[in-house]
């Protein structure tokens, strides 16, 4: 299967919330009590069981006001610095394009998380190990590799919400920001050039950083050097001593230093 | 009166203290590995911070208790005053552990190679504990404290264990330096030529004490 695109376009998105219960009707996922954030956002963060929620943003500019709102849910980056990070080969890349967390591997130790530019895959906190499982959104792979939609696209009434191969919801994405920026000037793609390529490509209406977004989302230098650098190296400096002692050893067995060593005890 | 030929070196705390330290280091650099490098290992996780907790508290235990105590302050301070006899020492350590011999400046209790593995292993056990404690609790801490604190601590850890089979090698395996393995891993004592040929300072600080022969005087006569 080809790789795979969900369009986001804020500028049409009414808030309405339904993508995020849509998300958890279909991937089963309990309601949690929720209670007023900012202007109409009821959910503060991603949590175990909430993978997606929409971010208002209130723009009062040259006396006109704006929403800004955004679904926000897991990015599924082109590369992806969870999958990266995972310490138990849990997190994978799908043909489609999704990033999948597989929670028989998951040991929960959340290196997935804090390596995550949007902080995003959240981690059951348990004092059983068994139970320590990282979480997100899915982009709903078993619908995806099915023919479906993914679920919150399926539901959404505007339209904000388009999905398609990859290739066609970029040039879909490019089209329709020339048509938005004629209202909105600083319109932008959000996705397209971070992260190897996002899974879920946002049309912005403003600045990444109105929406709360980082403008340059990067693989942490710390993850690199810790994966690319420091385990080859730890790897080189274990091989280096053992063959030190190997070396050591026959050095001092060529020397005579086994046979001939000084009896310390007599005096 | 028979002269003893043996040396007391460390005393019963201190060998308890280094097995302890010996048991926890081996249990955190298995479940560690099985963390990064199995796949599926939870219960590793679990019996890792159990290490660690074990460790710390026997440290800090060792550090303050009595006669131990003081024992490990010894070392502490001994290890962190490094000098010219100490460098002339290390200096050397190459040569010594691929089984030559060059002579060196009479060494105190621990001697300039003991003092780098020494160095060594307090710095990367600190850097260890403490950024193991950052990735323990990320909610505490800033996202780049605790994306840096992987990097410490795995580095650290990879690091002590190159440093922990030299270690190894030069109290089991080398054939000069294997005599101090009982002093450790034993009753506490090491030959007396062997204490007074690598730690004469010190060797002349205790012969008294411990009635030991006075090698120099009997070099001379």
């Amino acid at each position: 299967m080809s790789r795979k695109m969900i369009f986001v376009d804020t500028a049409i998105c009414t808030g309405c919330k339904a993508c995020s219960v849509a998300c958890k009707a279909w991937n089963e996922l309990p309601a949690e009590n929720t209670q007023l954030i900012t202007s109409y956002q009821s959910q503060d963060d991603f949590t175990v069981d909430t993978w997606t929620f929409v971010t208002f943003d209130e723009k009062y500019e040259n006396g006109k006001f704006n929403w800004m709102m955004r679904k926000s849910q897991c990015f599924h980056c082109g590369e992806p610095a969870c999958m990266k990070a995972c310490s138990s080969e849990a997190i994978s890349k799908t043909d489609s394009g999704f990033v999948v967390i597989d929670q028989d591997k998951c040991i929960g130790c959340g290196y997935c998380m804090a390596n995550c530019p949007w902080n995003i895959p959240r981690v059951v906190q348990s004092t059983f190990p068994k139970d320590a499982k990282a979480f997100k959104c899915t982009g709903c792979v078993n619908r995806v590799e099915n023919g479906l939609a993914p679920s919150c696209v399926s539901t959404c009434q505007p339209g904000a919400l388009q999905f398609g191969d990859y290739d066609e919801m970029m040039a879909l994405a490019y089209q329709t920001l020339a048509i938005r920026k004629e209202n909105h000037p600083r319109a932008q793609l959000y996705g397209d050039k971070i992260m190897g390529g996002t899974g879920y490509l946002y049309l912005l209406e403003d600045d990444p950083e109105v929406y709360g977004l980082p403008a340059n989302p990067k693989t942490p230098v710390s993850l690199k050097l810790w994966k690319d650098i420091v385990y080859p190296l730890g790897g080189i400096a274990a091989g280096a001593a053992v063959a030190a002692v190997a070396v050591g050893v026959i050095s001092n067995a060529a020397r005579g230093n086994y046979r001939n060593k000084p009896d310390h005890s007599e005096h | 009166m028979t002269e003893p030929k043996k040396v007391y070196r460390f005393g019963g705390g201190t060998r308890l203290a280094h097995g302890i330290h010996l048991v926890c280091f081996f249990t955190l650099m298995i479940t560690g590995l099985l963390v990064l490098f199995a796949a599926g290992s939870e219960g590793s996780r679990i019996i890792h911070r159990i290490g660690a907790i074990v460790l710390v508290l026997a440290m800090i235990f060792a550090l303050f208790f009595g006669q131990t105590g003081r024992d490990f302050r010894y070392w502490i301070k001994a290890t962190f005053s490094f000098k010219k006899n100490d460098f002339a020492h290390a200096k050397n350590f190459p040569v010594e552990f691929f089984g030559g011999h060059k002579p060196f400046p009479p060494q105190g209790k621990f001697n300039g190679g003991e003092k780098l593995n020494s160095l060594l292993t307090i710095l990367g056990l600190l850097c260890i504990i403490v950024s193991g404690f950052i990735i323990w609790f990320p909610q505490v801490f800033p996202g780049w404290v605790v994306q840096w604190g992987y990097v410490f601590h795995a580095g650290f850890a990879l690091l002590m264990g190159a440093v922990l089979i030299a270690h190894m090698y030069l109290g089991i395996l080398h054939p000069d330096s294997n005599q101090a393995l009982k002093g450790m891993m034993g009753d506490g004592y090491v030959p007396a030529r062997f204490a007074y040929e690598h730690y004469e300072e010190w060797y002349n600080e205790i012969k008294d004490e411990q009635g030991l022969v006075d090698f120099a005087s009997e070099k001379q006569a």
